[in-house]
């Protein structure tokens, strides 16, 4: 009672105690759809968010709910909700929150898809958004409008790598009543906390590191619990009255669970991007060891950092751990563990020399993914960028010889040794 | 709905429902430091069930400005100014931690009038620890943290909670952390400093219902179990739980008080 239990310890257990009646010390699997009411009494209560339950697998689910009790003690926030994917998390949110004729400033060094949800898909219904830098707090105090609705970034971007100062930042909106909102794939809670640096909401793509294994795309939102909705003009539809439920106000209803109590009612019930309870079961087997996991990735990361900086075929290494990152500051502050093991090199030789090295590698696996538990190599300039010439990839802050590593928990002798393969073919090439 | 009492923005919830003063009407007096979103899981059902419902915040309390009280006595004047500018008469107040203890003092300023009384996580006195007094005026967002730590039983920390997502000390913080910086200390001294609770237990002449819970760490069920002795028949179940009942089991809770209401003339 009363235990305050640390993060290693939530990792494995919140969210589930075993049952009285199956003693089951595993998460159970409720693989159904929907659950049987025990009176119509009960059916109606449900519907109409009286009491907390459950009543179709779209909306809630046992074993979904322990992974979001899970994430909400991980983060330290108020609620949460998971989802099919990170970008159905991203969607839930954005949607939530804007209408038609709103504004959102968001970090213009993002996921792709981040980026063209916000750039092509929302301005299709209105909503509209200007991309700024993220390491620039002035460049996003500037950029919000009367209408803006939220400020979104990434807090270590992919697959830039740039770090947003999440306190500084976190400020600015506070004293602007506009929530932050920042996807924390990158970092996981392990590494940072964003609702301790002053953040309101928070995405994640359980795909990556929570999951850890690749064997599952999940999503999440995870609500602080922090920020205040009461301004009707501002944010109608969470306290304003609201279609659903006769005309509820989520805000006065539910205070600090407010969002995530509207994404159910709203976003779950009408769009329905759920996670499957098999999945989600997958994925908390992940968390469980997030923070032995995520030890090993840092420690991993620094010793290719440090083999990679040395590398003769090596033209540079970005990471914000190194202090030649322009962000390194802010990441020693905020990311004091570490930021995450994404680490992208240029190899001399350009395009051709990547594609030599990707395809000479054995080890690492060559795919477009991030954040599994085995080491992943990606080389742009020849696959997803490949229809680019190398003036294009530039605009858009990639280099055609650039290699973006996800650092698995392999022997970091066995890694190098793979990459020393990739090395010398590439030698052989520019001969 | 929020109106002007006193001068100040009053906030109270209604469960979604609009109030109607010519039904049987439920009053939710919070806890300490809490608000009208302690109840969440009480006020919609309750008012989903037909009855009228009103969970008022308190002043200085979640959206309600105005002055916090500062004593036992003067919110439960405060409250029945609040019921008679309401006009509200056929009324069972049900009230959690320090709103037991202001609910047994309106029972004596309405001379026994009300329908019923319901106390959850309750008792006749609720003594306060100075360190917790100290620390609600140097820090109360500490002190806060602490009481809601203190609050939960083992759901809490486990992060186990019957409304799917949420989490209790998250959420319990965050309720804490509306009310205005001053309302924690006025209400642990109000605690603290009250001392009628006996003779007030002892002159409840209505229907009363206890619902204590079994791992409160706030107010001992030892102290609650001496305070329903008070109270002729008072009805008492124990809930395997801590402090914050409302929230921990809210199915088991909204059961014991329908069939208790249902039992009311
Ligand atoms: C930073 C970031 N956010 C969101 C996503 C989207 O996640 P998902 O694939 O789970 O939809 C990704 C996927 O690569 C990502 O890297």
């Amino acid at each position: 009672m009363s235990e305050n239990y640390k993060f290693d310890t939530l990792s494995l257990h919140a969210g589930h105690i075993p049952d009285k009646e199956t003693g089951s010390r595993a998460v159970p699997i409720y693989q159904t759809t929907s659950y049987v009411f025990n009176s119509t009494e009960e059916a109606a209560s449900l519907y109409n968010m009286e009491v907390g339950g459950h009543l179709y697998t779209r909306i809630s689910n046992p074993t979904v709910a322990a992974l979001e009790q899970r994430l909400a003690a991980l983060e330290g926030g108020a609620s949460a909700l998971a989802c099919s994917s990170g970008m159905a998390a991203m969607h839930l949110v954005v949607s939530a929150i804007c209408s038609s004729g709103d504004h959102i400033v968001a970090s213009s060094k993002m996921y792709g898809a981040n980026i063209n949800l916000l750039q092509h898909t929302m301005p299709r219904f209105g909503v509209n958004t200007d991309f700024v830098n993220p390491n620039d707090p002035d460049a996003i105090n500037r950029a919000i409008k009367p209408n803006t609705k939220l400020v979104f970034g990434e807090v270590i971007g992919n697959p830039g790598l740039d770090i947003m100062d999440v306190p500084v930042i976190a400020k600015i909106c506070n004293s602007k009543n506009i929530p932050l909102v920042l996807d924390a794939t990158f970092n996981t809670p392990y590494l940072m906390q964003p609702f301790k640096h002053g953040a309101n909401i928070i995405v994640h793509s359980l795909t990556k590191w929570l999951g850890g294994h690749g064997i599952a795309i999940g999503g999440a939102i995870v609500n602080g619990g922090n920020f205040d909705w009461g301004d009707k003009d501002k944010f109608p539809t969470i306290s304003g009255p609201h279609f659903a439920l006769g005309g509820i106000s989520f805000w006065e209803e539910f205070g600090p669970s407010a969002l995530i109590a509207k994404i159910r009612a709203e976003g779950m019930y009408n769009f329905g991007p759920s996670l499957s309870p098999t999945n989600a079961f997958h994925l908390m087997q992940g968390i469980e060891t997030l923070p032995l996991r995520m030890k090993k990735h840092i420690e991993n990361t620094h010793s290719i950092l440090n083999y990679l900086v040395n590398h003769e075929m090596v033209e540079w290494v970005k990471h914000p751990d190194l202090e030649t990152h322009p962000d390194h500051e802010v990441a020693k502050r905020i990311l004091p563990k570490g930021s995450g093991s994404i680490v992208a090199f240029g190899i001399k030789g350009g395009r051709e020399a990547g594609k030599v090295f990707i395809e000479s590698v054995q080890l690492a696996s060559h795919l477009a993914n991030v954040g599994d538990a085995k080491t992943l190599l990606i080389h742009p300039g020849s696959t997803t960028h490949s229809h680019l010439s190398s003036e294009a990839m530039k605009e858009g802050g990639l280099t055609d010889d650039m290699i973006r590593l996800s650092v698995g928990l392999e022997d970091i002798n066995d890694i190098t040794k793979d990459f020393e393969r990739g090395f010398k073919a590439v030698k052989k090439l520019n001969k | 709905m929020i109106i002007n009492f006193k001068g100040a923005k009053t906030y109270l919830g209604t469960g979604g429902k609009s109030l109607d003063i010519n039904k049987r009407t439920l009053c939710f007096l919070h806890g300490s430091g809490q608000n009208h979103l302690s109840f969440i899981q009480q006020a919609r059902f309750f008012a989903y069930k037909g009855y009228s419902v009103i969970v008022p915040d308190m002043p200085a309390h979640g959206f309600s400005d105005g002055n916090p009280c500062k004593s036992i006595k003067e919110n439960a004047e405060w409250i029945n100014d609040l019921l008679v500018k309401l006009n509200l008469k056929d009324m069972v107040v049900i009230g959690h931690s320090q709103g037991c203890l202001v609910a047994l003092e309106l029972n004596r300023i309405l001379k026994n009038s009300l329908k019923a009384l319901i106390f959850v996580a309750g008792s006749n006195e609720i003594p306060v620890n100075q360190f917790l007094l100290d620390l609600s005026k140097e820090n109360p967002q500490k002190a806060s943290q602490m009481m809601v730590t203190w609050g939960h039983g083992i759901d809490g920390d486990m992060s186990i909670n019957k409304w799917p997502g949420h989490s209790h000390y998250g959420e319990g913080n965050n309720i804490m952390c509306m009310n205005k910086p001053t309302a924690l200390k006025y209400d642990l001294h109000s605690c603290n400093d009250y001392s009628d609770g006996i003779d007030a237990a002892k002159n409840i002449k209505v229907p009363a219902l206890a619902v204590l819970a079994k791992n409160d760490q706030m107010t001992p069920l030892k102290s609650g179990l001496k305070f329903v002795e008070l109270i002729k028949n008072c009805e008492t179940h124990i809930l395997n739980c801590g402090h914050f009942l409302p929230s921990e089991r809210p199915i088991e809770l909204n059961s014991i008080i329908n069939s208790f209401l249902s039992k009311l003339k």
